[in-house]
């Protein structure tokens, strides 16, 4: 680790400022601190300015981490997980981002770990985070996954690169049909849809953020039946293997209209449209037609030497977000 | 605290309320481990480690290095490597960060090589059975033939190996974290060019070792030594995370095929069983204990070898041999059950040797609640309920070590030995059979451990400490007792054999005479010591069963704990709180290894590539089950072996409760989803 300044920003504004300061080669922000630690302690990042924007927001100091805004859910950058996890409005508003905030990492890495932090951490794939593998994320000429040890990589994608991404909300973000509110750069915001790319439109890096942009906060639509459900191996601080993520509208025991993507599946989260579409219209009493929809989940899927496995969780995964989306019991409950 | 929390366990040992004496200071942070030591003025010294599986050195920038602010000494010994995190020489620095940064500027160039990464690189097939065993299953009833394999499994332990070195010029003292602080002691008068009467090792506290800090001071303290010596200044050198998962020893990965015959009801005839340890780049440590001879397996030929590959090599770890053993050997007996249309439980009944095991599956079955199993794969339901068991047994050991009583003017009373505590309670122990001999309030007794300047005591390794410290402290405080109560008699003109000390009191023919404090104070100034006395010899091993119920996911294949019964046996208990502390530590250790642990290695090029707790995943506070300890009080005397019984069955315990709840066996640790939704298709998992 080696010598870095510390800035502390009053203003998001100030700190897209301090982003594309030339004085600086490598500034970088810092929420939570949890990504960025992880790479300093991996020898990953040389930042040589940390940007704490921990206690830096946009909006006024009384508002709410989250927050009703216009019938929409909003969520300012530095929320924490924990404050997402136990809001009685996101619980109201998208209990699919509750549900997600809360079933993330520890305790501990909730309570300061953020809601931008969370969208923007890079991934965990062990190659990428391993100093000595030159791969194509750091420039290198490979996908060591490809040829190696790839239980815990992507089903879906052409690659070159097969990581998955790693953020629960990101996903939950795009089934409530997310915004993403940024200064700095000459856009106010952009949906969560057009925040990442797949590795193929660029390798180093997944998000479409342009340099001196800082994510001030985040909205998303009222989707009051929403669910969530994550396939992990350890149920104490692991990421998912697999996770599902729905929202629905109902009429009776009828899915008029869905929205259903996957996360630890794909470089991206990964939307699931033929999956909703085949959700549309249809009854939640018919287990046999939800668990036909739900098996659409895999179509285009091209999994690895190693993870096959996940092509049988995802759809039991996207069957149960959807049934505690529709606040049904699901069959595996006490 | 009361007992009342396991009430099956009131009354069953010497103390059953008292909690670990150390236990306040190691919350709060007050006790401090050798890693918590850093010196003022120290060198903080790293290892140069090889990053692939097997590469050729090819140079590096030493001069870059040696040029980075507070870089003091680096030594670059270029050579072949064949593992990752083979070490070729050390950087040491002024400060931790200028440590990092003299080991990142090195820049070391690895030409890498092709590399063996497991034991099916070597072993592809199973060899053809033996004469012997294909008599007996041509001519048995039934047959079963299965492979059953299991991972590295790394000791993992919170502190990791090193040691911090407070180095004078012509004095040091070694903060060790180590199983054996003699053992350190013997082995550092070289690498400090001191007289082993000019040092100390000092070792209060052991953040886990599980058999890897056995056997002298390892590389890192030694290499620290050295740095001291030549400096003449503090040396601190701790494994990081990753080091202490690639360099510290495990337990080896192990294929074992089985190929028996039995009888219709059950009776096993016999067969032959063969074991491949895979041991890394070490010569040898691969052994599996099967078959464990504890069942009735008839005429079984073994054959065993060890398997290399580009890994670091086993340590002893908890039970050596034994847990991987275990699995197969329990699962084995589960599907011979399952062929033969037996209840396991009963199997095990007819075939377990040990007539105390025997009562503790009558009592494990009873406490799981057996009656609730299911046959095999009966369950239809998303959810099913699987019940499993297994059974541990370990040998005895004898007093021994050294041990000193002091009693002082006060009313104070020293007990010291130089064994250190691994995390074990050797701390509250000695205090509990110090305050019991003599018959006074554990408060009076100060417990001095962990000193190479102290009565020497055992390397804790073996399960052997509290067998051999025990009885040796015991007969030392009893022996002052002896010289109190003698003097006192002298002074008082009494006859000694009237008197006792009876909580705190002393007795005339069962009244009270003197208080303690006064007593105490007729005795000369240096008051009494006693480090001799007769230990008293307690024969026999230890025993026990263990129960495990879970619940599987079928869709899913994710497993959920629900309930481990843990009966064990360790001759007259001492703790009660510590006792059932290392039998729950060595159910969730086994626990772990059955559903989590696994050393990943990359099969190209043979990095691990889950040198982290991120992805070398450990049993967490949300998979625990209801872990339920039973300490077995019947017919039992002296003090013997509980360190590592209790972590033998449990892996293959769980893996039966699988097998049980979707009728396939699962014969690959660990128990992921993925293996489980294989086997729920049949397939060999």
């Amino acid at each position: 680790m080696n010598k870095f300044s510390m800035a502390q920003p009053r203003t998001p504004a100030e700190a897209a400022t301090l982003l594309v300061d030339k004085r600086f080669s490598l500034p970088m922000l810092k929420a939570g601190g949890i990504d960025v630690v992880d790479h300093l302690k991996e020898g990953l990042y040389q930042p040589d300015l940390l940007i704490n924007i921990r206690r830096t927001r946009a909006g006024d100091a009384g508002t709410a981490n989250v927050s009703e805004a216009g019938g929409k859910l909003r969520i300012e950058s530095s929320a924490t997980l924990a404050d997402i996890a136990v809001s009685e409005v996101a619980l109201r508003l998208a209990p699919v981002l509750a549900q997600a905030a809360g079933n993330a990492a520890s305790p501990q890495v909730r309570n300061v770990a953020t809601a931008a932090g969370n969208l923007l951490q890079r991934p965990r794939c062990w190659y990428y985070r391993h100093e000595q593998f030159d791969c194509l994320k750091k420039g290198g000429p490979t996908c060591f996954a490809i040829e190696g040890e790839n239980r815990y990589h992507a089903i879906f994608g052409d690659g070159p690169c097969h990581i998955v991404h790693p953020s629960n909300l990101a996903p939950a973000m795009w089934v409530c049909n997310g915004t993403i509110h940024v200064i700095g750069g000459d856009r106010a915001s952009l949906p969560i849809a057009d925040l990442f790319h797949m590795p193929e439109r660029g390798v180093r890096d997944e998000h479409n953020l342009k340099p001196g942009e800082v994510v001030t906060h985040l909205t998303c639509e009222a989707s009051p039946k929403s669910g969530f459900y994550a396939v992990k191996e350890k149920q104490s601080f692991d990421w998912p293997v697999v996770a599902a993520f729905a929202v629905l509208a109902l009429d009776g025991p009828t899915i008029t209209s869905a929205r259903i993507a996957a996360g630890a599946v794909a470089p991206i989260p990964w939307p699931l449209p033929n999956v909703a579409a085949a959700l549309k219209n249809l009854s939640l009493d018919d287990d046999v037609g939800l668990r036909k929809a739900c098996a659409l989940a895999t179509e285009g899927a091209k999994p690895m030497s190693e993870n096959g496995y996940k092509l049988k969780l995802l759809p039991v995964a996207v069957r149960r977000a959807v049934l505690i989306a529709a606040g049904r019991k699901m069959e595996v409950e006490a | 605290m009361p007992t009342t929390n396991r009430p099956i366990n009131a009354g069953s040992s010497m103390n059953d309320d008292t909690s670990r004496l150390d236990g306040v200071a190691k919350v709060t942070g007050a006790a401090k481990y050798g890693r918590d030591r850093y010196l003022p003025n120290a060198l903080y010294v790293a290892l140069i480690r090889c990053p692939f599986g097997a590469a050729e050195f090819e140079g590096c920038n030493e001069d870059a290095a040696k040029a980075i602010h507070g870089v003091v000494d680096v030594s670059v010994a270029g050579k072949e490597c064949s593992y990752h995190g083979q070490s070729i020489g050390h950087v040491a620095a002024d400060s931790p960060q200028a440590m990092v940064r003299g080991i990142s500027a090195l820049k070391v160039k690895w030409k890498r090589k092709s590399v063996k990464t497991r034991i099916s690189d070597s072993v592809k097939e199973n060899p053809a059975i033996g004469d012997k065993a294909k008599s007996i299953l041509d001519s048995a009833e039934l047959t079963h033939e299965a492979v059953y394999s299991t991972p590295v499994q790394t000791h993992s332990s919170l502190e990791t190996h090193g040691g911090a070195i407070d180095y004078t010029g012509d004095r040091a003292t070694i903060y060790a974290s180590t199983q054996g602080t003699s053992s350190v002691k013997d082995g550092l008068s070289g690498p400090l060019g001191l007289s082993q009467s000019d040092y100390e090792v000092v070792c209060e506290y052991v953040g886990g070792g599980f058999g890897s800090k056995l056997g002298g001071p390892g590389k890192e303290i030694t290499t620290a030594a050295k740095l001291a010596a030549k400096y003449k200044r503090p040396a601190y050198l701790f494994c990081n995370r990753s080091e202490e998962h690639l360099d510290t020893g495990n337990r080896p990965s192990s294929r074992t095929l089985v190929r028996v015959g039995f009888k219709k009801d059950g009776t096993i005839l016999g067969g032959e069983v063969r074991v491949w340890g895979g041991v890394g780049i070490a010569k040898g440590g691969g052994g599996a204990n099967i078959p464990s001879g504890r069942y009735q397996l008839g005429d079984i030929s073994k054959n065993s070898e060890d398997v290399s590959f580009n890994a670091g090599g086993p340590r002893a770890f908890r039970a050596p041999g034994h847990p991987q053993a275990a699995f197969a050997e329990e699962l084995m007996l589960d599907e011979i059950a399952a062929k033969a249309g037996i209840d396991p439980l009963e199997l095990r009944k007819k075939i377990v040797k040990d007539k105390i095991i025997q009562e503790m599956l009558e009592l494990g079955g009873n406490l799981i609640g057996w009656k609730d199993r299911k046959p095999n794969g009966s369950q239809k339901s998303t959810m099913r309920t699987g019940y499993g068991m297994g059974v541990t047994s370990w040998g005895s050991a004898s007093p021994g070590g050294e041990a000193e009583v002091v009693i002082n003017r006060d009313g104070s009373v020293e007990s010291r030995t130089g064994t250190q505590d691994i995390g074990t309670g050797q701390r509250t122990t000695m205090g509990i059979v110090t305050a019991d001999a003599i018959g006074i309030p554990l408060k009076m007794v100060t417990v001095r451990i962990g000193r190479s300047t102290l009565p020497p005591g055992p390397g804790s390794g073996g399960s052997v400490t509290s067998p051999m410290t025990a009885p040796t402290m015991t007969a030392a405080a009893k022996d002052a007792k002896k010289k109190l109560l003698n003097l006192l008699a002298q002074q008082l003109t009494l006859n000694a054999d009237d008197l006792d000390i009876k909580d705190g009191q002393v007795t005339k023919a069962g009244q009270p005479l003197l208080s303690w404090a006064d007593a105490c104070s007729k005795l000369p100034n240096e008051g009494i010591s006693s480090d001799g006395g007769k230990a008293e010899s307690g024969k026999g091993g230890s025993q026990g069963a263990q129960f495990v119920k879970l619940q599987v996911d079928t869709e899913t294949g994710v497993i959920r704990l629900n309930h481990v019964v843990a009966i064990q046996s360790c001759g007259k208990v001492i703790c009660r709180k510590t006792a059932e502390s290392q039998i729950i530590g060595g159910v969730i250790q086994g626990l772990s290894y059955a559903l989590f642990e696994n050393k990943i290695l990359d099969r190209n090029v043979g990095t691990m590539v889950n040198d982290n707790f991120e992805w070398y995943k450990i049993l967490g506070p949300s998979d625990m089950p209801h872990i339920e300890p039973v300490l077995w009080a019947k017919g039992q005397t002296g003090i013997r072996a509980l360190g590592e019984p209790p972590t033998i069955p449990t892996a293959g315990a769980t893996a039966c409760a699988l097998f049980n709840a979707i009728g396939h066996p699962v014969r690959n640790l660990p128990l992921t989803p993925d293996k489980v939704l294989l086997a729920l298709e049949g397939g060999v998992a």
